[in-house]
């Protein structure tokens, strides 16, 4: 597969927080990460990106062992939850910040940038500062600059919590078109049933440090594997679409 | 790799970039870690180790023989410094709570004279305070004889406490004044909305909230006063203290085991002062490094009750004592004596010039040196150790700031021992000085730049690293263009702190590398009060002057970066 | 240039590295000095037939150069040193510095002394430099000249004047306290002055300590003499200038203080009057050495050779130090006449000065107590 998780464990002190934690990914599919706060998929998010190494098992993309890279050297990107934006820089600078280090000269990661912004629908802000733009555009500019370094994975952990809901459920529709038009391969972290339901194509659901259950949304929602999956999805009525995924979520 | 369906852009190579292989940008990375610990150990705990060593030699061996002989001998003294160190404590943060209240609650053009009365009298150059006092408040003094008609003896332990007191105000009320401004506008609605008049808001909102403040001030005044010689061996008269002891043995009988004995001692009250100001910081969480709002406050003072008013008149008294002394001082480089009458005279002026201009332009390239170097080490200090939490390095953060509770002359005299010898002769060199202030100040520009640190989100250092930077990336890319505000803090505290350090530079000076607090402690020494006084106007003006331009400057930049 | 020295410096600091590049800047230095001292011996020699000859003729300057670092009690000493600098192209750096600094600095520093020459300070703290090894020996022909008196037997320090002690009084202050103006040490004793003398810290002031020798030397009995006299002495200033000062501000109507040519120039300023007691004055040498171990001994060594050996040298120098008393120093000097009678002076024996220092000291300072709190 593309992305394999194997055996994945991690400890802070006493507290287990990964426990054997093993998933695997095909390539240009959504996985969303489903669990309640305190489950451990930040924590798997932050083993995948490099930024925490874990205590034993492994990590393969597209072939090659990664576990053992730190972030920069992993061919991975990030749309952190508070989106880690610079402010120091204007929206394009931070667009075509990754690209540097790819070598690239200073007018085509400018172009690339643009292109990106463009993409997002915010190629007229691009002299802007940061703090200058809304929660939403923000959002987008976080997206786009981890889209820009065309990395083979890209990580989005909680992004759209900040957001109010109008601008979320519109801004899940803009990522599941990026990322079906870009074919890029995603892993989504989320504690929304509602927004896993509806991007994912594969839930993985987390329960304290485990993996309860890995499914497609529609079998996941079918066949809960276990009375805690169930609870947790806790929706009563979906709408379908044609190639099996969820269009609708009927609330009780 | 997954394509993205967008157009494709070449990867032209950048001539510069990333020359440089990750491997030996990840040993970079280690270095530099690796020399800012060194410098902690060299600068800082080998000179300490030093002083302690030398405490410990008994002739022919080691003991702890001069530490019996201090305890038995200084009793007295160590008891006179606990008293007037308690005494300038409570004095001096209820002076700095006062003037704080009365600049915050200031309508208009009132609150900017405040801060920059606040701002200049910062600057406060060693010894002339005294001086001032003694003019203006001596036996013959202008205010108390010739205004008020009284004679008094002002070389006591009274006179030493009012001078600490008034002199270490502004750096607190400076500090109160910024959590005030920062504090949540709110509550006080909040608490005029439910009915409170003003002296409930100012005794059951204000001064509770500002409760961690002024803690800190009662601990950092405690400190800075065990540590002050100056106060005491100018107007102490017959009454001394340890700080004034360790100057008198070093001045009078050069015995610098007995000196490096009384300095560990000094040392406990010191530190202990310390845990508990680090506890009660924990306790509190810190609160400095935000910007503050050019926002009054409201709260009219003299609508308080009694409490209001006894703030009021508090803070009333001390800006006026401050502005007499500062006129004062000001006005003493200026006149010289004929026949008993004071005239104006520009002859000081002209003899500094003759033989002292290189002197202020040297201080001035010092204490730029040490401010720009001392705000980056500062900088990269705390990064390594709050941010990558690298291993001991809580006990490298209690090493730097161990500086803060040692004398002065303690920290000087430990430079020279440490540092007299081949391969570590620095003795004589400009080095020895920048280097010594550098890390006499390190503890307080490691607060500031922490404090800083802390408002850079965890966030922007992830994304650097996942976008393919490393940790030096981090550091060029987020930590230091995040700290910006607290440069500004550092460089402040740095320039104006090296222009007037006075205890630790005065072992260190050599011929050749005469700063002008040096030769302000010399015209002191020889009785040249108006030469005294000329320089450390001189002091006050170039550290205004500089610390308004670099102001200026960031601001300006400041200014074209939001735009 | 010193701009650029100053911006590497503060680069190396930054970098860490620092050390290396230091030393090395510094070894260029003590490299030059060493050069000259093959030279040394024979100019020496040579230098002393100069000086026999009446004509203030310097000795033929030996090769010299690079800096002499000097720690002096004044920065007005600076035209005698750019004299200096003109004769033989030694660079001078000049530092003042009180003699307690200086002492305790070189005893930190531990045998690696950051100055060449001490020029100027009460003899006692030269006596206690020279009894801990730091001290340089320097011989010269003219040094024959020189009184026995008032320079060490073995040539480890030379004097280049006496500092005298007396009285300042305040006139102001001494007409509101209808106070008689004292005459002699005796007459301080009389309680009317109670509270209205200050003198300095012995330990700190070198003229001030000559006081505290001097009359135990020729009192009968000196400690109950002191005794008596701490019941009117106000305080015991912590820096020599503090009874000048005190009394010129009105603070106090007695002084017990140095009296020189600065002193003299108070009278036009203030209301004051200046008092030599009838019965006797007690005096100190100020101090000249070369520190041993010392970067530039041997520019160093030259400077004494090269001021006492010509009368034009003293005389400038007596001039800057607005004191006639080197004439006492060097009996043969011309062009100077002493101010004063020499026979006012008191009988002192110098050797005692360093030898019993300590023990005067220590003796002295529950006198000097806060006696308000030791009760």
């Amino acid at each position: 597969m593309y992305l394999e998780l194997h055996q994945l464990n991690k400890r802070f002190g006493e507290k287990e927080v990964v426990k054997d934690l093993s998933l695997e990914l095909a390539q240009r599919d959504l996985l969303c990460i489903l669990g309640a706060s305190g489950c451990g998929k930040t924590t798997t998010l932050n083993l995948i990106g490099g930024f925490l190494a874990p205590d034993s098992g492994s990590i393969l993309l597209d072939g090659q062992d990664v576990t053992a890279l730190p972030p920069e050297r992993r061919p991975v990107a990030t749309v952190f939850q508070s989106y880690g934006l610079f402010p120091h820089m204007t929206v394009l600078q931070n667009v075509a910040y990754g690209l540097k280090f790819q070598g690239m000269d200073r007018a085509a990661a400018r172009k690339k940038g643009l292109y990106y912004l463009e993409l997002v629908g915010l190629a007229d802000r691009a002299g802007s500062r940061i703090h200058a733009l809304s929660g939403g555009q923000q959002q987008r500019v976080a997206l786009a600059r981890a889209l820009a370094v065309e990395p083979k994975l890209c990580l989005l952990d909680e992004p759209f919590s900040n957001l109010d809901a109008a601008l979320r459920t519109k801004m899940r529709h803009e990522l599941k078109r990026f990322q079906e038009e870009l074919g890029i391969t995603m892993v989504f972290v989320t504690h929304d049933q509602e927004e896993a339901l509806i991007l994912a194509d594969r839930i993985a659901v987390m329960e304290e440090g485990a993996l309860a259950q890995l499914a497609p949304p529609e079998e996941l929602y079918q066949n809960p594997a276990s009375p805690s999956v169930a609870r947790f999805l806790g929706v009563d009525e979906l709408v379908w679409r044609e190639d099996g995924t969820v269009l609708k979520i009927i609330k009780q | 790799m997954s394509k993205a369906a967008g157009p494709d852009f070449p990867l032209r190579k950048r001539a510069s970039h990333d020359a440089l292989f990750p491997a030996v940008r990840q040993l970079a990375d280690q270095l530099i870690l690796l020399a800012l610990l060194a410098s902690i150990c060299l600068f800082i705990l080998y000179p300490m180790v030093c002083i302690l060593w030398r405490s410990l030699q008994d002739g022919d061996g080691v003991s702890f023989a001069m530490y019996a002989h201090v305890w038995r001998k200084y009793r007295q003294s160590l008891y006179n410094s606990m008293l007037t160190a308690t005494c300038t404590a409570l004095l001096c943060t209820a002076f700095s709570v006062a003037a704080a209240l009365l600049t915050a609650t200031g309508k208009g053009w009132l609150r900017v004279l405040g801060m920059g009365l606040l701002l200049i009298t910062m600057v406060s150059p060693p010894f002339v305070s005294s001086l001032a006092y003694i003019q203006l408040y001596g036996r013959r003094g202008w205010i108390t004889y010739r205004v008020l008609g009284l004679s008094l003896d002002p070389y006591n332990c009274w006179g030493v406490i009012l001078m600490q007191s008034l002199s270490f105000v502004p750096v607190n009320a400076l500090f109160l004044m910024g959590m005030l401004t920062k504090m949540d506008q709110g509550s006080l609605l909040a608490a005029r909305d439910l009915g409170a008049r003003p002296k409930h808001i100012l005794r059951d909102v204000v001064l509770p909230l500002i409760r961690p403040g002024i803690l800190v001030c009662l601990l950092l005044s405690f400190v800075r006063s065990l540590a002050d010689f100056g106060t005491p061996v100018i107007i102490g008269g017959r009454f001394s203290t340890i700080a004034s002891d360790i100057y008198m043995q070093l001045m009078g009988f050069s015995d610098l085991e007995k000196a490096s004995a009384m300095n560990m001692t000094l040392l406990l009250p010191s530190v202990a002062a310390f845990f508990l100001y680090r506890y009660l910081m924990v306790k509190t969480g810190s609160t400095s490094g935000e910007r503050s709002q050019q926002r009054g406050l409201w709260l009219p003072l003299h609508r308080c009750g009694a409490l209001g008013g006894i703030l009021a008149g508090g803070g009333i008294f001390f800006f006026l004592v401050l502005v007499l002394q500062y006129i004062c001082i000001f006005a003493s480089g200026f006149i010289k004596r004929v026949k008993g009458v004071s005239v104006f005279t520009l002859d000081h002026l002209e003899r500094l010039m003759r033989y002292n201009a290189d002197t202020l332009v040297r201080s001035m390239v010092y204490a730029l040196i040490v401010a720009l170097a001392g705000t980056f080490f500062a900088m990269l200090f705390s990064y390594y150790v709050y941010r990558r939490k690298v291993r001991f390095g809580s006990f490298f953060d209690c090493l730097a700031t161990l500086p803060y509770m040692l004398p002065g002359t303690c920290f000087g005299i430990g430079y020279i021992l440490a540092f007299n010898h081949p391969p570590l002769k620095l003795t004589g060199t400009a080095l020895i000085v920048i280097a010594n202030m550098l890390f006499k100040q390190l503890p307080t520009t490691t607060k500031i730049c922490t404090a800083a640190l802390a408002q850079i989100p965890d966030a922007q250092e992830k994304a650097v690293r996942d976008l393919g930077g490393d940790k030096l990336t981090v550091i060029k890319d987020v930590i230091l263009p995040g700290m910006r505000p607290a440069f500004l803090s550092c460089f402040a505290y740095n320039f104006s702190s090296s222009m007037t350090t006075s205890g630790a530079v005065l072992f260190l000076i050599d011929p050749g590398n005469q700063l002008a607090v040096f030769r302000l402690f010399d015209a002191v020494n020889k009785g040249e009060y108006s030469m005294a006084a000329l320089i450390a106007t001189f002091i006050i003006l170039i550290v205004v002057v500089v610390e308004g331009l670099v102001y200026l400057l960031a601001s300006r930049k400041e200014k074209a970066h939001v735009s | 240039m010193k701009m650029k020295k100053l911006a590497s410096l503060a680069l190396a600091l930054a970098l860490g590295v620092s050390l290396v590049a230091c030393g090395g800047g510094n070894g260029a230095q003590s490299s030059v000095s060493s050069s000259g001292t093959g030279s040394q011996s024979g100019t020496g020699s040579q230098s002393g037939t100069g000086s026999q000859s009446q004509e203030p003729q310097e000795p033929a300057a030996p090769q010299l150069s690079g800096t002499m670092k000097v720690v002096a009690t004044n920065e007005t000493y600076v035209t005698l040193f750019d004299e200096f600098t003109a004769d033989t192209g030694v660079k001078v750096e000049l530092l003042s510095m009180s003699s307690g600094d200086v002492l305790s600095k070189l005893r930190a520093e531990g045998g690696t002394p950051s100055a060449d020459l001490w020029f100027g300070g009460g003899i006692d703290a030269f006596m206690s430099a020279k009894a801990d090894g730091l001290l340089e020996q320097v011989t010269f022909d003219a040094a024959a000249d020189l009184a026995d008196d008032f320079k060490d037997a073995e040539g480890y320090w030379y004097s280049k004047g006496l500092t005298i002690v007396g009285f300042l009084l305040n006139n102001t202050l001494m007409g509101e306290l209808s106070l008689e103006a004292p005459a002699t040490w005796d007459d301080l004793l009389d309680p009317s002055y109670k509270g209205e003398i200050i003198m300095s810290n012995p330990a700190i002031s070198g003229t001030n300590y000559a006081v505290v020798n001097a009359l135990l030397q020729t009192k009968e009995d000196g400690w109950s003499y002191f005794e008596a006299l701490n019941e009117n002495i106000a305080q015991y200033g912590r820096r020599g200038a503090d009874p000048m000062t005190k009394v010129t501000a009105d603070e106090f109507a007695i002084g017990i203080t140095y009296l020189d040519g600065t002193i003299d120039a108070l009278l036009d300023q203030y209301d004051v009057e200046i008092v030599y007691p009838s019965d006797g004055i007690p005096w100190i040498p100020d101090g000249v050495a070369v520190f041993k171990n010392a970067e530039n001994v041997e520019a160093a060594k030259y400077f004494v050779e090269w001021l006492f050996s010509s009368d034009e040298n003293l005389r400038l120098l007596a001039e800057i130090d607005q004191k006639t008393s080197v004439k006492i120093i060097k009996p043969n000097l011309e062009g100077i006449e002493l101010g004063y009678d020499p026979a006012i002076l008191m009988k002192e024996d110098l050797s005692l000065f360093g030898a019993q220092r300590a023990e005067i000291l220590e003796k002295f300072e529950p006198l000097m107590g806060d006696k308000a709190v030791n009760e």
